[in-house]
């Protein structure tokens, strides 16, 4: 008898037929009983989960907690803290959405209405405004004695909001109040039930010593007192371009480097820090202890470093100002004695971003940043790191030193250097230059490496000339170069792996000749 | 031919004209001076801001900052006049109020004003009271907390005098408070008596309801304990009472229902017994069960942590001196009994008769049997009992009598 017969097809075919039935049924009756179980989690009504993230971390510093009531405890000042930004963060979050989500959690039921009245009136006349606050001062007024009453005064707040009307940008303003606020625990929220704004008190003027090793005096960057010209490179260890304190992260490399670069009468490194990989707002340690041993191996080759923050960041949206103001706010007071540093470079480039992210937005955001990075430093000075002259104008007044990358023809170098010095009266510094080495296809064999000698040694020769501060780009030729720097097609990269003076084989190109004067 | 040329430059004439025109009327960059000399306001009044410009056509925004929110405002240009009227829901509330005008996306004065609480509009009070109990003495307090409040729920301005009253039997407290940041407040401190406390607070004619708060007495001190019994006989039936005086906190209060009284009992074996008792009326009352031998019970109260007593001897006298048994059935079953009591009687039925076998001095098996009517019996199967000869040991109520062996035939 054939085993292969109607009969025999019929019956797999029934047999296939129901056990797919079968797990079907079963799959779907464990999605119903899945749906069915939603919610039923008991652990969420006590709302014990945390959140995971860090959404709105403006600075927060509790000027007084003596009250004369009852006295306050850590943990409930953490929540209380936690709850109040909360409050903050949920109202910005309205004026911008014009939507209460979250409201109910942070204001009373008397308290909300309010709120509920200015959102609905602003969404019936298109009115959208974006919002932050940049500081908190807290004074302690009052903790009652039965823990479920606070009142504070929030000293003055700085608000930085911009004002939108039928989405178009009307204008920014920034605004410093002082909010008197009464808080009730209710149900494990602190909850805001009276808030009074009212006039911002007078700054109190900070009196922390100040001990700087440099200095700026007129147009001249000065290393205790003595002038100082800045004879520098930009570096990245050779095998990890763009990730200084990535996994190959190596102590001895760094140290031969910095052997290298003090060699060859160099006097300054420029280092990035990458927004993202040094953990955002919370920055991790790790990084922090491979910084401290970069910048303790440069004090101990004597050389001074320009470390240059906020590398691959490009939102400058108001959401996340607070975030990388404690992110700065963490490295910059870490290392505020460090004599390595010669100052802190706010950002790489920032005005590539113009056209995408608002110059408006990327200013006011360089603009609070370099606040909050002098506050938290003194001791450093601060630059930023332009890509050409034109917009090395912008902020000048907020920096101590003027930076800018110069890749145009050379013949304009002097030009553009003393403009620089003319119109902003700062130190001037030419904190990129370079040209490839690369020829090949991709550019019609243009360079070669004697073209890239012959370039340094020109530009060499203007910097002493002048006594321009310069610092190259850069000691070696990478090979690998990640696709977020130049792109990710041959032509682009290719160029940009041969900047170097020292190839991927460690052997030197004729221009390392030329690396200083 | 004139004409001609007329139409056609008619039209590139009105053009520039117009382009001249909305030139002209854009919004040319103006000063503005503010007109309006008021700034305190009070709240729920109607509030307007008025500037004033050279300018018969020049706009511009108002940008508001306020306690409960941002908001954007706008105005028509009224013989240079500028008229900004702020919305009804900012004119109620309280506080400083931050104005921005706002002519071509700049900022071009900005100045505050001050919205102060309503105080021809009925007070409202919020309390806050707590702890809600409290202990009695001098150094625990309820916290009151007042928050007068405008019909607006604005908070009252700073020094609004706030009447915080309390009153314990016939004591009646009036405190006059201020406020400040929002709130009168008062410690309200306990008693040295347990009981009710009301509690209430009044501003401005307009009254709270009433808070109360108890005042519980305070953790007991230490106190005495008694005993009493049926008979002073181990009869291993009868119910002990031990018996707390009355507890009292250190001002005299009787402490709070349910203080639990742990009394722990030492045997003169220094065994440990526990018996508990909650108090009612301040007296915790526990039993225990008299022993079945003659023993003394050394006893101690507890309220844990807190409080103890004196501590106790009760002596308990055996119930028999001696007892009768037999051997019957060749020497297979064993009467113990009857048990006579202290009166001659009968002992209560489940007396505990305890038989220890022996062979040849070796103990092979204890059998426990409680007592009927007096009488225990044992039997030992011959199956089960192989042995030429046993030799037993009987004790109840603390007595002990050992038998002669005993001889048994064996198959």
């Amino acid at each position: 008898m054939r085993l292969i017969n109607n009969r025999n097809i019929y019956r797999a075919a029934l047999i296939l037929s129901f056990l797919v039935i079968c797990m079907f049924t079963l799959l779907g009756l464990a999605k119903i009983m899945d749906y069915l179980n939603t919610g039923a989690d008991r652990s969420t009504m006590l709302h014990l989960e945390t959140e995971s993230e860090d959404v709105y971390l403006p600075k927060v510093n509790w000027t007084n907690l003596a009250n004369p009531a009852r006295d306050m405890e850590k943990n409930t000042l953490g929540k209380l803290q936690r709850d109040y930004l909360f409050s903050w963060y949920v109202k910005n979050t309205a004026l911008k959405t014009n939507n209460s989500e979250g409201i109910d959690d942070y204001y009373t039921a008397n308290t909300r209405l309010n709120l509920y009245r200015t959102i609905k009136y602003n969404k019936e006349h298109q009115i959208t405004i974006e919002n932050t606050t940049i500081k908190h001062f807290p004074d302690l007024q009052f903790y009652s004695e039965d823990g479920q009453l606070v009142v504070f005064t929030d000293k003055n707040v700085i608000e930085y909001q911009k004002i939108y009307q039928n989405k178009q940008l009307l204008t920014t303003v920034q605004d410093t109040a002082t909010y008197k606020v009464m808080m009730l625990l209710e149900d494990g929220f602190w909850r805001v039930r009276h808030v009074l704004k009212m006039k911002a008190e007078p700054f109190t003027k900070d009196t922390t010593a100040v001990h700087p090793v440099f200095t700026v005096k007129n147009e001249h960057i000065l290393k205790n007192n003595s002038p100082y010209t800045i004879k520098g490179i930009n570096y990245y260890p050779k095998n990890s371009a763009w990730d200084t304190f990535g996994e190959l992260f190596n102590k001895d490399t760094i140290a031969a480097d910095f052997d290298i670069i003090k060699k060859a009468n160099l006097n300054t490194v420029r280092l990035f820090i990458q927004y993202g990989d040094f953990g955002k707002a919370m920055i991790v340690p790790e990084k922090m202890a491979k910084l401290k041993t970069i910048l303790d191996l440069a004090e101990a080759k004597n050389l001074a470093v320009i470390v240059t923050l906020f590398d691959f960041y490009s939102d400058y949206t108001l959401d996340s100002w607070t975030l990388t103001h404690r992110h700065a706010e963490q490295i910059v007071s870490t290392f505020k004695d460090h004599k390595a540093i010669l100052a802190w470079d706010l950002k790489n480039e920032p005005n590539l971003d113009f056209e995408n992210r608002d110059k408006g937005n990327v200013l006011s955001w360089l603009d609070h940043m370099a606040t909050v990075i002098k506050e938290n430093d003194p001791n450093h000075l601060i630059t930023i790191g332009w890509s050409n002259s034109v917009e090395a104008t912008n902020l000048a007044d907020k920096v101590d030193f003027i930076s800018y990358h110069f890749y145009n023809d050379m013949k304009h170098l002097e030009y553009e250097t003393n403009l620089l010095v003319k119109t902003t009266k700062k130190p001037v510094v030419i904190e990129e230059f370079g040209v490839p080495s690369y020829g090949g296809i991709w550019n019609f064999w243009e360079s070669s490496i004697e073209k890239q000698a012959a370039y340094h040694q020109k530009m060499q020769a203007y910097f002493k000339k002048n006594n321009y501060s310069f610092m190259s780009w850069t000691l070696y030729d990478f090979p690998h170069v990640p696709d977020q720097v130049a792109g990710r097609w041959p032509w682009q990269k290719n160029r940009q792996k041969k900047f170097g003076f020292i190839d991927d084989k460690g052997i030197n190109k004729p221009a390392f000749k030329y690396i200083s004067n | 031919m004139m004409k001609k040329v007329l139409y056609s430059a008619l039209p590139f004439c009105c053009f520039f004209l117009f382009v001249f025109a909305v030139a002209k009327t854009n919004n040319a960059d103006a000063t503005f001076r503010l007109q309006t000399t008021q700034n305190s306001f009070t709240a729920g009044t109607p509030i307007a801001l008025t500037f004033a410009t050279a300018s018969k056509t020049a706009t511009a925004h108002l940008f508001v900052i306020h306690s409960y929110g941002k908001t954007l405002l706008t105005s028509q240009n009224i013989n240079g006049q500028l008229v900004f009227h702020i919305p009804a829901i900012y004119c109620i509330k309280t506080g400083d109020f931050s104005w921005f005008l706002i002519q071509n996306n700049k900022t071009v004065v900005s100045g505050t004003f001050v919205t102060t609480p309503n105080n021809t509009t009925p007070t409202l009070l919020e309390n806050y009271l707590g702890p809600p109990s409290l202990l009695t003495g001098t150094e625990h307090f309820t916290m009151m907390v007042a928050i007068p409040t405008d019909s607006y729920d604005n908070p009252k301005d700073n020094n609004t005098a706030v009447y915080i009253k309390d009153q314990f039997l016939e004591n009646i407290t009036t405190t006059e408070k201020k406020t400040d940041f929002f709130i009168a407040w008062k410690n309200i401190y306990s008693r040295t008596k347990s009981g009710k406390m009301l509690v209430s607070t009044e501003c401005n004619n307009t009254a709270s309801k009433e808070f109360e708060t108890d005042i519980q007495p305070s953790p007991g001190k230490n106190f005495t304990i008694n005993y009493s019994r049926n008979h002073k006989y181990a009869d291993g039936n009868q119910i002990t009472l031990l018996e707390t005086s009355i507890i009292r906190d250190s001002y005299g209060n009787i402490v709070g229902d349910g203080t639990m009284v742990t009394f722990q009992v030492v045997t003169t074996n220094d065994i440990l017994l526990k018996t508990y008792a909650a108090t009612i009326n301040g007296i915790a009352i526990a039993q225990i069960l008299h022993p079945d031998h003659n023993e003394t019970f050394t006893v101690k109260g507890y309220v844990t942590g807190i409080a103890e007593s004196n501590s106790i001897k009760i002596d308990y006298l055996a119930l028999i001196k001696t007892f009768n048994y037999e051997f019957t059935e060749g020497n297979r079953k064993i009467t113990v009994g009857p048990v006579r009591s202290f009166m001659n009687q009968i002992v209560p039925d489940g007396i505990k008769v305890e038989l220890k076998i022996y062979h040849k001095n070796n103990l092979i098996e204890s059998k426990i049997v409680e007592t009927a009517k007096g009488i225990a019996n044992f039997y030992l199967l011959a199956p089960f009992y192989k042995e030429k000869e046993y030799q037993f040991e009987i004790s109840t109520l603390g007595i002990t009598q050992k038998t002669a062996i005993k001889k048994y035939e064996t198959n």
